[in-house]
């Protein structure tokens, strides 16, 4: 999350809005937006409505929810999706970015 | 569980963010690209 909030002038530069759903409740959003300055939009989700919607994976042996990233562009199609299979399988900034740019053309 | 496919259009949703402000993806279309980032918790 730190390292989307270093890039988020990279991400609006090339207007892409950074949208983060979590099963949170609104409270601990706040609560973590202060704590954090993120700029991003906060969706808290505690009904899990748009993360099954999303297919967001959930392993009960790693005790909680893959992170997932969609890029979905001006016209509302999916262009990278990825679905972590671990904590730490999240793509980089500079792979969506490089994305970013091939859309906006 | 559905999941999203490359290049097929991206489910609509409506949810309020959290300083309660209704966000549907669908207002952003024609005029913003969007990351959707799925987090497991705020760790």
């Amino acid at each position: 999350m730190a390292q989307l909030r270093q890039d988020h002038e990279l991400f609006v530069n090339r207007d892409v809005v950074v949208v983060v759903v979590g099963p949170e409740d609104a409270d601990s959003f706040a609560a973590y937006w202060q704590k954090e300055a993120l700029p991003f939009i906060g969706l808290p989700d505690p009904k899990a409505s748009v993360l099954k919607l999303y297919g967001q994976e959930v392993n009960l042996f790693k005790l909680g929810r893959m992170p997932a990233q969609v890029l979905i562009d001006k016209e509302g199609i999916a262009r990278f999706v990825h679905y972590g299979h671990n904590m730490s399988d999240i793509p980089s900034n500079e792979e969506i970015l490089a994305l970013a740019d091939e859309i906006n053309v | 569980m559905p999941r999203v496919s490359l290049n097929q259009p991206a489910p609509d949703f409506s949810l309020p963010d959290f300083p309660g402000n209704n966000f549907s993806l669908s207002e952003l279309k024609g005029k913003k690209n969007v990351l959707q980032v799925f987090n497991r918790a705020f760790l």
